[in-house]
């Protein structure tokens, strides 16, 4: 039971860092030295290869529409971060499902199977779980037969399905989130991991248990995972006087509450903090060692 | 007076030559010695090179030998503009991605969104070709059952939502195919300038749609006479609807030091088609007008390669030798400038060229062609008619 790790970038966070257009124009003693071409991008790429320098395996990037779309970072950081998985945060409003798998194939392709797919549902949408199962029963159905016709609510396809060499590539890992029964429902049915908010232990493994019920009966494996918001710091003190919110302690402290997620059986962390850069190398270089260090020692005990 | 050049990334894999038909850069054909991106190692393994590293390298050529940026086609076996062109934002400089887009795969807002964060990314280089025609079986691989004269009608209304919402006000629209309200991008997003759009489609439901949306009509290479009127009939056409319209030709030139060795190259080419390629590209279905043209050709039927040639530097059989449009030039530097620059007096405002192999021919072309340009014997008389 491996436990993956992931950094989560959020594209609206610290708007003025990198943001040609926040830089101050006059009363500016340093010379100006930065030219147009260096953007707000050369930042998320920052802070992808500070994720994937720190020994994080993947990066989230949280869909916000006001801000620079998720998939769009996710591919413009890709060929600079090797090895890091790309998760794109995006809702299954976006377009066709069949030119979504499309997309997903070529960016597998680019990028040795690097992608993932976090669908973000809208619970104030009455036809959003619909729309998230048939969107990924359409995306999945021409991603793996040939030909794959399909006839519902919201897509029609005939003839369907992708030819070598777009046929026989991984699809990518499916996010789902939520916590409420509907919520797991889908999960059970259209998701490879489920996304939980950190909540208490016992409400963790009480509603993992509810998703183990509907995943049995639906005859599927879904993995756990936690969302998390990490104050770390030295010492417990400095963490609580630096706003203290999510995870929050010394190293050790939120390595010991990590571990204990793992053991309750989650196997996806996706961590963020702000400021996104420091904050992957402080928890990439302080807190993850001790995290992999105690789970692989879980691991050789189990 | 200056002209866009665009070249063309082949997202379908590209061959090493013009006078073979293998694919054999890219992994449209299986993975074999001698291939690249992927190759094999000395080993006999994977090298764990992929397509897109090859297409990165052919934008990069394009951009340092001068072209303005590169079509990036989408097909059904084609990898995805979408895709590549975020991918390849950040190690081009200058290169323009233009992406083929079919307005039924995305939403409007969210495509604006899209857009408008590609450019953020590239610095302003994101194009758009807009494709709405095409039809049969493929619309329904898309997942797409409309009908001709509805897929202008939803282009017009995408593109009425796609630019409406960028002017960063509260959206409103009730069309036949989209309705919003009090959508807009945010004033991060919509500081950015809305991408330029090409189009095609030659139809009077398409021109409707241009002169109200677009900036390039675009066209394949046709026999001159008939691609001088057609121009006309746009810029006319569309003025009469209140647009303003530049036109610009997508075409694959074979350049060469001589005529004679560009020929050859050609005559080669042709002489190793197989049939299962002439199979492949007889009859392939479409309610495409402009498809319908190029077909009018039927290079499937040729015996000789000769009996392909229409005009002078100009060859009907390009669509044997890779896919795409049948027309293309053939000649010496100088002959392939001559054409370009009686293309530019017959009312070409931009180009969308390509050569096989992509990489080296961007290159050559660039070097060897562009810089002839407006200095031909064709420009000089096309100036002198004009005083």
């Amino acid at each position: 039971m491996t436990l993956n790790l992931y950094w989560r970038l959020d594209p609206a966070a610290e708007p003025a860092r990198g943001e040609p257009h926040e830089r101050p124009a006059t009363g500016y003693l340093p010379r100006e030295a930065r030219t147009r071409s260096l953007t707000r991008y050369d930042y998320y790429a920052q802070v992808a290869r500070a994720a994937a320098i720190t020994g994080f395996d993947g990066l989230f990037v949280a869909y916000r529409p006001d801000s620079d779309d998720s998939q769009i970072v996710a591919a413009a950081v890709a060929r600079g971060a090797p090895r890091l998985r790309l998760i794109p945060e995006f809702p299954s409003t976006v377009g066709s499902a069949v030119y979504a798998a499309k997309q997903a194939v070529s960016f597998q392709r680019a990028t040795h199977n690097r992608l993932g797919w976090a669908i973000v549902s809208n619970p104030a949408d009455e036809e959003d779980a619909e729309r998230i199962r048939e969107f990924l029963h359409v995306a999945r159905g021409v991603h793996g037969q040939q030909p794959f016709d399909h006839k519902g609510q919201f897509f029609a396809v005939q003839g369907g399905g992708f030819k070598a060499p777009l046929a026989n590539v991984p699809f990518p890992p499916v996010f789902l989130s939520g916590a409420d029964e509907a919520a797991l429902q889908l999960s059970a049915h259209a998701a490879d991991i489920h996304l939980f908010d950190d909540v208490d232990l016992d409400r963790l493994r009480e509603r993992a248990e509810t998703l183990d019920r509907l995943t049995l009966a639906a005859d599927r494996n879904v993995a756990i995972g936690v969302v998390a918001r990490v104050t770390a710091r030295e010492t417990d003190d400095e963490a609580a006087g630096a706003g203290g919110e999510g995870i929050a302690g010394s190293y050790a402290a939120v390595a010991d509450r990590l571990v204990a997620l793992h053991a309750a059986g989650v196997t996806h962390l996706v961590l963020s903090a702000p400021q996104s850069v420091e904050e992957a190398y402080r928890i990439g270089q302080f807190v993850l060692p001790l995290v992999r260090a105690r789970t692989s020692a879980l691991r050789t005990a189990a | 007076m200056s002209i866009d050049f665009y070249w063309r990334l082949p997202t379908h894999g590209c061959h090493s030559t013009i006078r073979h038909g293998s694919y054999d850069r890219g992994d449209w054909s299986p993975l074999a010695p001698g291939n690249q991106t992927p190759g094999l190692t000395a080993e006999g393994e994977d090298d764990g090179f992929r397509y897109i590293d090859h297409l990165a390298e052919i934008a990069k050529a394009a951009e340092l030998s001068g072209f303005i940026g590169g079509l990036i086609p989408s097909f059904p076996n084609t990898d995805d503009p979408w895709a590549i062109s975020p991918l390849l934002a950040r190690e081009t400089e200058t290169f323009r991605f233009m992406i083929a887009f079919q307005p039924g795969f995305l939403d409007p807002v969210h495509a604006a969104r899209l857009s408008a964060s590609l450019q953020r990314a590239t610095g302003g280089r994101t194009v758009f070709n807009i494709i709405t025609g095409g039809g049969g079986p493929s619309q329904l691989w898309w997942g797409d059952d409309f009908t001709h004269d509805d897929r202008y009608g939803r282009t017009t209304e995408f593109l009425d939502v796609f630019r409406g919402v960028w002017s960063g006000q509260p959206f409103d629209y009730q069309g036949l195919f989209y309705q919003v309200e009090g959508e807009r991008l945010s004033p991060l997003l919509a500081r950015e300038e809305v991408p330029e759009i090409w189009f095609s489609g030659s139809s009077d439901a398409a021109l409707q749609s241009a002169a109200k949306h677009a900036d390039y009509y675009l066209s394949w290479l046709e026999p001159y006479e008939q691609l001088t009127d057609k121009f006309a009939r746009v810029k006319q056409r569309t003025a009469e609807l209140g647009g303003e319209q530049k036109c610009a030709i997508r075409v694959d030139l074979v350049a060469r030091p001589t005529e004679e060795e560009a020929w050859r190259d050609v005559r080669i080419g042709f002489e190793n088609v197989t049939d299962e390629t002439r199979a492949q590209w007889r009859g392939q279905p479409t309610d495409s007008i402009g498809a319908s043209r190029q077909a009018a050709l039927r290079p499937t039927e040729a015996k000789r390669w000769d009996d392909l040639i229409v005009g002078k530097n100009l060859w009907g059989g390009f669509n044997l030798l890779r896919g795409g449009p049948s027309l293309g030039i053939v000649g010496s530097y100088e002959q392939c400038a001559e054409q370009l620059d009686e293309l530019i007096g017959r009312g070409a405002d931009a180009f969308i060229l390509a050569g096989t192999p992509h990489l080296e021919e961007a290159y050559r072309i660039g070097e060897e062609v562009l810089p002839l340009l407006g200095r031909t014997a064709a420009k000089q008389f096309l100036l002198e008619a004009a005083e």
